[in-house]
């Protein structure tokens, strides 16, 4: 049973590191639909990286700069081309899924590398959530930086007049976003479960994006989403430690996706709507066009 | 945005308006860009990228056996692109076609089960009868399937994306339940895929292609006639484009997100029945039902490139057949690794969406002259809104 909890920190480290990136972006305006293909991509060079190399630090490198690309991709059509957000992210996701699938499969099995070292068997990565979830928090409320990747999520044309420059500032939100979600990619396929498949990632970076909308954008809420999940997929993995003999393993697995669609459902109260209207950054998912 | 190089001067700027083939010429370039970026891949590996694209044009397109698949696979994209345009239409978004696909699978499979195709002997099951009831099941199960996300965007807005993705996932598991390990479905001899349908409940065939072929093509017609001269096409249509208007014109947002969900699940259930219980050599949930599953994802862009307009993803759908059909093909004559066509799906997406996004903008090559005439020309019209 402890077993089971300190697992599912380890996973709900990914699923936080790569809301937490999500929620950054969205803080400035920018919606990134595609969590689950730059955490692919970034996932499956990493993990290639680290098993051409031997090195974890290699891999981690390669994945931070994979995400913080792909962002920044993600960036220059949502931001300079001012195309539709949506259709942007369904693009990377897709590149993604497509790309990692060939690419990745030559890579298929297990990493190979001695595992990830833990702190006397606590997962490292939770604690980096946490310091993660912290830091946000303190970047997006305590600073003048915050403020400003705030004001460009809520009012471009108000913080533009005020000498804030909204490009920059969503530059800034979709690199470091970028940065943050490959490194939950890195994560999940070098110490989660470090082993290449096809679509090995199994849809955790549309949970992680749930989790961004459960949060009310919130860093700290979206760790505690997090380790609900993270317990969640583990008791689907390993049922019988709580229930055994009660549906085939297979029903279990689609349970997590189940209970996702579920806590959305009961989440969706008037109460909670209001909340979370009234938390929106209000220039989400709008282009913005400065008047040269 | 202007920069002036010797003399002369280049302005990017956003188009008032984008011609429609303005928009088609976007889509053309990002295909032809799409396919020369994955013939690297083929070189790579030593081959002629021209000599492979002829070969696989050759496989699928005018080889016997490649041919037919080719259309069957097209039907599988086109359907699937109806499930996407629908949903689209109102401006929603549906990815859930793999678990609609299997939601229609099931149920079909389920009605064969449940007259004993598992166990009877061929001759013994009249497939006039059942046949019909395992396409109702099917297309009933995808419409329901589907319209669980409608319901839940309209009722409680929740994020359509997500839903229809879990949903997705947890199919893909419900399935595995299904044909592994024991489960009702599982075939007698082959280990984690599905029972074989008896002949007499296979779809039939029709001048050596699925009926189901020609349904599909009758079926982008009258999508198109309801979309454009029905009244739920009419609200449908006003709903997208503005919900807050249709809201005002009495439409009801769960009523139209419900229906277009269920329409778009339809489409996925039939589009399962047609690959998994139509096309030769199949007649099963194979193994790979994952991997076919994901395939339906060339739908989403077959339905973006034809701007959501059912006739326009016909031709885009065979293409589409064809080329993934033919890449699979080549990937195993030149030993490439697996997923050669999930490589092109990728690259086609991304360069699609650049190149449309691209088109909004225009690029003008002036002589330094002309330049300041037209910037004073700027300089008097800032009016534009902030928000695009």
């Amino acid at each position: 049973m402890s077993n089971l909890l300190i697992i599912s920190l380890a996973a709900a480290a990914v699923f936080a590191i790569a809301a937490l990136g999500e929620l950054l972006e969205q803080r400035a305006g920018i919606l990134n639909v595609g969590l689950e293909g730059v955490m692919l991509l970034s996932g499956t060079f990493g993990f290639i990286a680290a098993k051409t190399s031997g090195s974890y630090l290699e891999g981690f490198l390669v994945a931070l700069l994979t995400g913080a690309l792909v962002g920044l991709l993600h960036g220059f059509f949502s931001i300079t081309l001012g195309s539709n957000q949506v259709v942007n992210g369904m693009a990377i996701w897709i590149l993604g899924f497509g790309l990692t699938t060939y690419i990745g499969y030559p890579y298929t099995g297990p990493l190979g590398l001695q595992p990830f070292p833990t702190i006397a068997g606590f997962p490292v990565f939770f604690l980096v959530a946490l310091v993660l979830a912290a830091s946000l928090w303190f970047l997006l409320y305590k600073t003048h930086l915050g403020l400003k990747l705030r004001s460009v999520g809520e009012n471009p044309s108000v913080a533009e007049a005020s000498g804030v420059s909204v490009t920059a500032m969503r530059y800034l939100a979709v690199v470091l976003a970028g940065a943050l979600v490959g490194l939950g990619g890195a994560v999940y396929s070098l110490v989660y479960n470090p082993v290449w498949s096809y679509n090995y990632l199994q849809g955790w970076g549309f949970i992680a994006l749930a989790l961004v909308f459960f949060s009310l954008w919130n860093p700290f809420l979206i760790v505690a989403g997090a380790v609900f999940f993270g317990f969640l997929w583990q008791l689907s993995l390993y049922p019988e430690l709580l229930f055994p003999n009660v549906f085939s393993r297979y029903i279990w697995r689609a349970m997590p996706f189940l209970i996702t669609i579920v806590v959305f459902v009961i989440l969706s109260t008037r109460w909670f709507r209001l909340r979370w209207g009234a938390t929106k950054p209000e220039a989400l998912g709008v282009p913005y066009q400065r008047e040269s | 945005m202007r920069a002036v190089i010797g003399g002369y001067a280049i302005r990017i700027e956003r188009r008032a308006d984008v011609r429609w083939w303005q928009t088609a010429l976007a889509s053309v370039l990002a295909i032809l860009v799409s396919l020369f970026l994955v013939g690297i891949a083929f070189v790579r590996v030593g081959a002629d990228p021209l000599e492979v694209y002829r070969e696989i044009v050759n496989y699928a397109f005018l080889s016997q056996f490649g041919l037919p698949q080719t259309i069957n696979r097209a039907t599988y994209v086109l359907l699937a692109a109806f499930a996407i345009i629908v949903p689209l239409r109102a401006g929603l978004w549906n990815i859930g076609m793999p678990g609609q696909i299997f939601a229609g699978t099931l149920a079909a499979f389920g009605v064969a089960y449940a007259f004993g195709a598992k166990t009877a002997s061929a001759t013994e099951l009249p497939g006039a009868l059942v046949v019909p009831l395992m396409l109702v099941a099917a297309l009933a199960a995808g419409a329901v399937y589907g319209a669980i996300a409608g319901f839940l965007r309209g009722r409680f807005q929740v994020n359509e994306i997500v839903t229809t993705m879990m949903l997705n996932w947890a199919m893909l598991w419900i399935v595995a339940h299904m044909i592994r390990e024991g489960g009702p479905f599982m075939g007698r001899t082959a280990e984690g895929e599905g029972f074989t349908l008896p002949t007499s409940l296979r779809v039939p065939q029709a001048f050596g292609l699925p009926v189901t072929v020609y349904a599909t093509v009758i079926l982008a017609l009258l999508l198109t006639w309801f979309l454009a001269k029905t009244t739920l096409g009419y609200r449908i249509r006003t709903f997208g484009e503005s919900p807050r208007a249709a809201e005002y014109a009495g439409i009801d947002a769960t009523r139209v997100s419900t229906l277009v969900f269920a329409l778009g699940g339809l489409f996925a259930g039939f589009a399962g029945f047609h690959y998994f219980l139509g096309v030769p050599g199949v007649y099963k949930i194979p193994k790979n039902y994952g991997d076919l599953g994901d395939f339906s994802f060339y739908g989403l862009i077959t339905g973006l490139i034809a701007r959501n307009n059912p006739i326009a993803a016909i031709p885009v759908a065979i293409l589409f057949g064809g080329v993934s059909g033919g890449a699979r093909f080549m990937q195993g004559k030149l030993r490439l690794a697996f997923g050669i066509d999930y490589a092109l799906l990728g690259v086609l997406m991304i360069m699609m969406v650049a190149f449309q996004a691209l088109a909004q903008f225009s690029l003008r090559i002036e002589r330094a002259a002309t330049v300041a005439a037209t910037q004073v020309e700027r300089g008097e019209s800032r009016v534009e809104s902030p928000h695009h």
